[in-house]
């Protein structure tokens, strides 16, 4: 994901110029609040990473202070840029430079992808090479919430706005197929302004239980309760965003033999769960996707999570 | 800094768990009642109403006042349990006492517990401890909200769970780890396992042999909509079960374990493509000088006899004999409208899980 070169530095040819990538992703599997081993809460999620969608960042150090971004108003990733220089006790600053291909706005994750990529950019710059737990801090850091991009296709239980690991689940999530949609009409969420979500006992007790079937899910590679979990917590997650068509979706997924339904929490994204080696997949993602359309959902998407080429 | 991750009554609250056949997994708990109990203090301490030296009260002279006594012995509070005296045996009240409870065992001159008499002591000392605290088991929603934590434990070592048997007596745990288990798996069937003359599922009340299990009288926590069959379990074939149990898997449990796993047993057989989880709440060890003795099982009118091998269907509720094992299908129905239907004559449906197959 990241590379160095000094092509681009003709001018300063002692520094390096640094380019990396971070993938986005389509909501959360699971997001709500979390005991650690002492009991304590903390909020905590489980992204759902696609491939097909990133942003890509390159980093020129400089021996001027500032770092300049373009496209200028990307300030977290800025933000993330300077941070990053400071932790590796780097001076000095840069020009970062972001290409994205992620939609703002849906849930995919395009602020975080930024900043992640920008981090492992300013990283190759200076030829570090940083843990995926070193960048989720930073990450967080940089822009107070973030997902857990920062560790790719591994699945790990984050704690968005403190930028630790609550539970390894040490492994990738199964081979699935999404279908991705967009509730609302489409129409973007500004995640910033919502408030944190208030959840009641039983729905904390019952984050245990979903994150008992990921850490399973993962262990088996078993995308039913993978699908469990997701519907679940989506289903909490409607009595805190709710979401236009949920209970149609629903349906739609429970007649389509889906394993579940996923989520953005804080976004307008619906993502149906299939097993990506369940027979007949093709035919019957075509039909639910159509389904899906005429319900008048907005831009249907088939995106495939750790298919490794397999070709459907 | 100091990191260790070591919580005491964390690890005995949690259960062992046992391949009881191919597709039925028991949780063989050591002392069930610590998870609600810890539960119970815990929310209570965060949110206040719980302080340091405060006076736990409960009436209970069962194993949540166990629970509680070994909790309070170690975070410092003061507990005191109102029972009666037809219910607790010295032995137990000495141990607890030992623990550094206060144990008030009431004179119980009708024989049927005196409820009623042990809630107005419980409120007597509320009203005089500026610092009181009621852990309220049958009430609390605490009771059933600690079990979130065995439906993960069954969820991390079996994954989908199709069946969940256990014991009803406040409804916490059964009702607790269904209903966290059906939010994920919405097809779970549950089998809740009471005895002949408890009143929890429409039977008249009457002296119980098998203790642990039902109740005289109706607890909050007990939440009927979500039970799929109801089985009435003797004393007897809980006591060969639990023997079973002992000779056959090594385990050694309480009586009402064995009422629990003679079901769980026969669900398993009956429905071989599902996988089975069943409840144990308790450790044999209270039980050595009599379910365990065979003096003392011996002097049991009609001992030894033949434990049935499969339960009989009632259509009409009714109590049985000892070494009796009864079913019926509540199918997920209120108490109120189980009652009604009764009343009325109206003949329950004769198709269950068991016989849909």
């Amino acid at each position: 994901m990241a590379g160095a070169s000094d092509s681009m530095s003709h001018e300063t040819p002692r520094l390096l110029v640094g380019t990396a990538s971070a993938i986005a992703h389509h909501g959360e599997l699971i997001q709500g609040v979390f005991k650690d081993d002492g009991g304590r809460l903390h909020r905590g999620l489980v992204t759902l990473p696609v491939a097909g969608l990133r942003s890509e960042a390159s980093f020129a150090r400089s021996d001027d202070d500032a770092i300049v971004v373009h496209p200028d108003h990307k300030i977290k990733a800025a933000a993330a840029a300077r941070l990053t220089l400071d932790s590796l006790n780097a001076g000095g600053g840069g020009v970062l430079t972001l290409r994205s291909s992620i939609p703002v706005g849906h849930g995919y994750g395009s602020s975080t992808a930024d900043v992640v990529a920008s981090i492992r950019a300013v990283a190759a710059a200076l030829t570090v090479q940083l843990r995926p737990s070193t960048i989720g801090r930073l990450a967080v850091a940089a822009e107070r919430a973030s997902d857990a991009i920062a560790f790719d296709y591994h699945a790990v239980l984050f704690a968005q706005r403190e930028g630790t690991v609550i539970e390894n689940f040490g492994g990738s999530l199964p081979p699935l197929l999404l279908l991705g949609f967009k509730a609302n009409g489409g129409v973007p969420v500004d995640t910033l302004q919502l408030p944190p979500a208030r959840y009641d006992s039983a729905e904390i007790q019952e984050f245990g239980v979903l994150r008992a079937l990921v850490a399973r899910a993962v262990r088996l590679q078993d995308p039913y309760l993978l699908g469990r979990a997701a519907s679940a917590s989506a289903l909490i997650g409607q009595r805190h965003l709710p979401k236009q068509g949920f209970d149609e979706i629903a349906e739609i997924a429970r007649r389509a033999g889906a394993c579940g339904v996923q989520v953005a929490h804080s976004g307008s994204l619906f993502g149906l769960i299939f097993d990506l080696f369940a027979s007949n997949l093709k035919r019957r993602a075509a039909l639910v996707a159509e389904q899906i359309r005429r319900a008048g959902f907005k831009d249907v998407e088939v995106h495939l999570v750790n298919a490794e080429g397999w070709t459907w | 800094m100091v990191s260790f991750n070591v919580d005491y009554f964390r690890d005995l609250e949690t259960p062992r768990l046992a391949l009881l056949a191919p597709n039925l997994v028991a949780a063989a708990f050591p002392l069930m009642k610590l998870m609600p109990a810890r539960y119970i203090l815990d929310r209570a301490a965060s949110n206040g109403e719980l302080k340091p030296g405060s006076h736990i009260v409960e009436t209970t002279s069962g194993t949540f006042g166990m629970a509680v006594a070994l909790l309070a012995a170690a975070r410092g509070y003061r507990l005191t349990l109102v029972t009666a005296s037809t219910l607790i045996d010295a032995k137990y009240k000495a141990r607890l006492e030992r623990i550094g409870a206060t144990v008030i065992a009431l004179d119980d001159p009708r024989g049927d517990g005196n409820q009623p008499g042990r809630l107005e002591r419980l409120q007597e000392i509320l009203a005089r401890e500026a610092d009181g605290f009621w852990t309220r088991q049958y009430d609390s929603p605490g009771n059933w909200l600690a079990y979130a934590r065995l439906a993960e434990l069954f969820i991390r070592a079996m994954g989908r769970v199709d069946c969940l048997v256990g014991c009803i007596g406040t409804g916490g745990s059964l009702c607790g780890t269904a209903s966290f288990l059906r939010t994920v798996f919405p097809h779970l069937t549950v089998f809740a396992v009471d005895t002949h003359r408890s009143i929890l599922f429409g039977q008249p009340v009457g002296k119980r042999m098998l203790r642990g299990l039902g109740n005289s009288v109706l607890p909050k926590n007990v939440r009927h909509e979500l039970v799929d069959e109801v089985h009435w379990v003797g004393a007897y074939p809980a006591y060969t079960t639990a023997h079973r149990l002992l000779r056959k898997h090594g385990i050694f449990q309480g009586p009402t374990s064995g009422a629990a796993a003679l079901v769980a047993q026969w669900v398993a057989t009956t429905l071989p493509d599902a996988q089975v989880a069943v409840i144990m709440p308790d450790e044999g060890h209270r039980h050595a000088e009599t379910v365990y003795n065979d003096d003392w099982l011996g002097a049991l009118p009609g001992w030894p006899c033949k434990t049935p091998s499969e339960p009989r269907t009632l259509t009409t509720i009714a109590p049985a004999a000892e070494t009796q094992w009864t079913r019926f299908l509540w199918l997920r129905r209120s108490l109120d409208d189980v009652l009604k239907a009764q009343a009325a004559g109206d003949m329950p449906p004769a198709v269950g899980a068991a016989e849909n197959l």
